[in-house]
């Protein structure tokens, strides 16, 4: 659907374009030079994606002929619609709603895992932790209850029963927890905690990847046409992606830095960016990806998600992931 | 201008000339501030000074936020009032239009943001265009209706002068209908007002770069509690500032006593008509949308049209638990929904009545009614949950905000309403204030506050399904939003058709209430 040749917009569009260019005396043919794309980002601009940011500001994918234009999401702009539609070459998802896109008929691919290890961690205060997942029995937990399976896959996983954990739905923030309204809540190792750090609250995590939680997160997705017809574009996006994010684990204060300069509207607070820059890293890099580059996996871990999706429900086969561009981007 | 019309009309000018109306709003600040400190444990509150100072450190941020959000409310006002003037004046030119026209524009309306969000994004991409669209679609509506309702507020006389004339239709919308429309449509104005920013900041979510409804997220999610303030009380200046805007505009503009209306009832619709326009609504809703689905070639994925729909619902082997999940989600909704609707339509018409009764009150109470209203239900749904709690009691007490409002501004200016001459008459009769109240006032009050009541039936649900899915985390509200996120737009389509058709019964449940109320008190405006 991403490029057929004759849909009736791009028809349009098209022949707009062409009727433009012919006018100003230029060949179509010709204008080729820079290829524009877009990479829809999961969440509004943050750190949480300054490795794209600095593959853009130190002019990576323009070397490659390629002009990115990163787009922000938010929280009512699902990544899948655009990517499906072509309006972005490329979008960031994570392993579990690729899968259940999917289901619904969406051809994606996972081109690269930027978070090797799921961000999900339970968060509690020292007074009452959690560090294991029995310590949850006899807890009141603060969560969407639209993550009700991620609980129930958690609890699998480690032989708990989940009637034992009463379960609170909260909004997603950090002040359910603060107030005393519930012992711990359900949230990512990069937004709420760092936020309760930054308000002077100590803190710890548990972080669900460590207990046998295996999902993918910050993955990149294409249809299935991309992958096939647009190749040289994927592989230029996504060599810049693992150039920046090779440039991002050297020096996360400076990715945090910026981040501020490139985005100053989006109301970020500078040590903020740094501590989620920071405690991003662990999430990102590994012994896997020091061996296989950015944004690798194995057949082990991709089993290993396998087994976790089918805990929340969800059906997929390793060929949902396809490491061809990657294979390309670090042979290179 | 008599006496009365000059009284009535300050009612809603919160004008605080006199030291007690001081002291009401003192002593709320001063509440407020001691709460700030009080509460800095919860992270619920910020105190006055608190988030003077935050505005003082971030003044640049904010006003470079505020206005790109302005600028995007702005425009969608516009654009939005515009539609309702032209569908207004294609309604009353054309009067057999007048039910598919209303009809039409109210299952519009009635889309619920969580799921033309994302869909207008895909259509615009980047840019504004979301932000825009959504602000329009927030106010056309509620400009629209007291627009009709004002296009008839005018004696036969008045069309029998322009029949003597010799001239026609037209003639008659220009000289007669319009100018008796135009305190409905400053009415319209001065509730799309909120309503328009808070539809632009909505459209953020859908992927934006910058402004207030970008900056709303961060706050909360930062458990930033001045910064959240800050926003809020930012947004509700610009409201307010905006409201009495309209206002004074409105009280240079309409000099004129409202004229004594004793018409003869028209023409009631034959039940064969009504059904009839309910068919071409529905046939014209569902050709517009498969057509719009053909027409800009969106992805299967995700747009479904409405076979996929009725397939969803009733075909499909999993059809029976979509029913059973949509059901319980909408049982979980009408349960809030419903007394949240009625506390808000009974708490804006009371105070509305109170205000007229002892005008001394409104000094105090007009600021802070427009203040309630004007904070953005984005910033408004976590508070208000995060202070009353996720209960019954907070969601509902939402919903009543936003009911109450543009009910308590409809029933004031519907108060005001009441021709001088019948005041005259009662003069003469010495008649006390309650006795005016219920013998004058209210019957003269009850077209727009049926008005409000059907516009609230939309915005009661917008409200509910903008809390449920921002803080609640139940209802349909947050299935759709679930659903968007897990790609099941099977259910999220199921569930806009089923909040729309719901909706939409709900409107015309109160506008056959309002045809039995109106045929006894107000038979002109039927």
């Amino acid at each position: 659907m991403t490029h057929t040749p004759l849909s009736r917009r791009n028809f349009l569009t098209a022949g707009a374009a062409v009727a433009g260019v012919s006018a100003l005396g230029f060949k179509p043919t010709l204008v080729q030079a820079q290829t524009t794309v877009s990479l829809q980002l999961s969440w509004l601009h943050s750190s949480q994606f300054a490795g794209s940011y600095i593959a853009l500001n130190r002019g990576w994918w323009t070397e490659a002929g390629l002009e990115v234009s990163l787009l922000p999401g938010g929280p009512n702009a699902p990544v899948e619609p655009p990517v499906v539609s072509g309006t972005a070459l490329v979008g960031i998802s994570a392993a579990d709603y690729t899968a259940a896109a999917v289901a619904e008929g969406a051809p994606f691919k996972i081109l690269g895992v930027a978070m090797q290890k799921n961000p999900f961690v339970i968060a509690s205060l020292p007074a009452n932790p959690v560090n294991e997942p029995a310590d949850l029995v006899g807890k009141r937990i603060g969560m969407a209850l639209a993550n009700t399976p991620v609980l129930q896959a958690l609890c699998s996983l480690n032989g708990v029963d989940i009637n034992g954990i009463d379960i609170v739905p909260t909004q997603y923030s950090a002040q359910p927890l603060l107030a005393g309204e519930v012992d711990c809540l359900l949230c990512w190792e990069t937004d709420l905690p760092v936020a309760m750090t930054m308000q002077g609250v100590d803190n710890l995590t548990m972080l669900m990847a460590d207990h046998g939680y295996s999902v993918h997160s910050q993955t990149y997705i294409a249809t299935e046409d991309t992958l096939a017809n647009r190749r040289a574009e994927l592989v230029a996006l996504m060599s810049g992606e693992v150039r920046g994010w090779e440039a991002y684990r050297a020096d996360t204060d400076a990715a945090a830095a910026l981040t501020l300069e490139m985005y100053p509207d989006a109301g970020l607070d500078l040590e903020t960016q740094k501590l989620q820059a920071a405690r991003q890293v662990p999430l990102m890099f590994s012994d896997l990806t020091d061996a296989n580059g950015f944004g690798w996996w194995t057949d082990e871990t991709v089993a290993a998600n396998i087994e976790t999706l089918a805990l929340l429900g969800r059906t997929v086969t390793p060929d949902l992931w396809d490491r061809s561009i990657l294979e390309e981007v670090h042979a290179a | 201008m008599t006496l009365t019309a000059e009284r009535g009309l300050r009612l809603l000018r919160p004008r605080i000339r006199r030291p007690d109306a001081w002291l009401g709003i003192i002593v709320v600040l001063l509440g407020w501030e001691a709460a700030g400190h009080v509460l800095t444990d919860s992270y619920v509150v910020a105190a006055p000074s608190q988030i003077l100072l935050y505005l003082a450190n971030e003044w640049q941020l904010m006003l470079r936020a505020l206005w790109v959000t302005l600028g995007n409310a702005t425009a969608g006002f516009v654009l939005g009032n515009l539609a309702a003037l032209v569908l207004a004046a294609l309604a009353s030119a054309w009067p057999r239009s007048e039910r598919v026209v209303t009809g039409l524009a109210l299952i519009v309306f009635c889309l619920p943001l969580v799921a033309t969000g994302p869909i207008l994004r895909v259509f615009f991409g980047p840019g504004n265009g979301p932000q825009i669209v959504l602000a329009a679609l927030a106010v056309y509506y509620t400009t629209l209706i007291p627009l009709l309702v004002g296009l008839r507020a005018a004696p036969d006389s008045w069309f029998d002068l322009v029949r003597s004339y010799g001239r026609g239709r037209f003639s008659a919308l220009v000289h007669v209908r319009a100018m008796a429309a135009l305190p409905y449509l400053f009415t319209g104005l001065q509730i799309a007002a909120p309503a328009a920013f808070l539809g632009a900041m909505v459209g953020e979510f859908t992927g934006s770069e910058r402004g207030m409804g970008v900056l709303t997220i961060r706050a909360l999610r930062a458990l930033d509690v001045e910064m959240t303030w800050a926003l809020a009380t930012v947004a509700t200046a610009v409201a307010i500032l905006a409201y009495l805007l309209i206002g004074a505009l409105a009280r240079r503009i309409l000099l004129e006593d409202p004229p004594v209306i004793l018409a003869m009832p028209t023409q009631a619709v034959g039940a064969s008509a009504a059904w009839r326009d309910t068919g071409l609504v529905v046939l014209l809703v569902l050709l517009a949308w498969a057509g719009a689905i053909w027409l800009f070639d969106l992805n299967a994925f995700f747009a479904k049209g409405p076979i996929d729909v009725v397939e969803a619902l009733f075909v499909d082997p999993d059809a029976a638990q979509t029913r059973a999940a949509l059901g319980k989600a909408l049982g979980e909704t009408a349960m809030f929904l419903i007394p949240g609707y009625l506390a808000g339509l009974a708490a804006g018409a009371g105070l509305a009545m109170l205000l007229t009764l002892v005008p001394a009150l409104s000094h105090t109470a007009m600021p802070l009614a427009i203040a309630l209203r004007s904070v953005p239900i984005v910033t408004t749904a976590p508070l208000v949950v995060l202070l009353l709690g996720r209960g019954a009691i907070g969601t509902i007490t939402l919903v009543a905000i936003m009911v109450f409002f543009p009910t308590l501004v409809a029933c004031l200016h519907g108060l005001r309403q009441t021709p001088g001459q019948i005041f005259d008459v009662f003069d003469s009769f010495a008649a006390g204030p309650l006795t005016r109240l219920f013998r004058v006032r209210i019957p003269a009050m009850l077209p727009a506050f049926f008005a409000a009541a059907r516009m609230a039936v939309p915005a009661s649900v917008l409200a509910i399904t903008v809390a449920e899915w921002l803080a609640t985390g139940g209802g349909i509200g947050s299935l759709m939003a679930l659903s968007a996120s897990l790609s099941d737009y099977d259910m999220l389509w199921s569930s806009v058709v089923l909040v729309s058709v719901l909706s939409a019964l709900g409107y015309a449940l109160v506008a056959f209430v309002e045809q039995h109320v109106l045929t006894i008190y107000a038979p002109e405006q039927i």
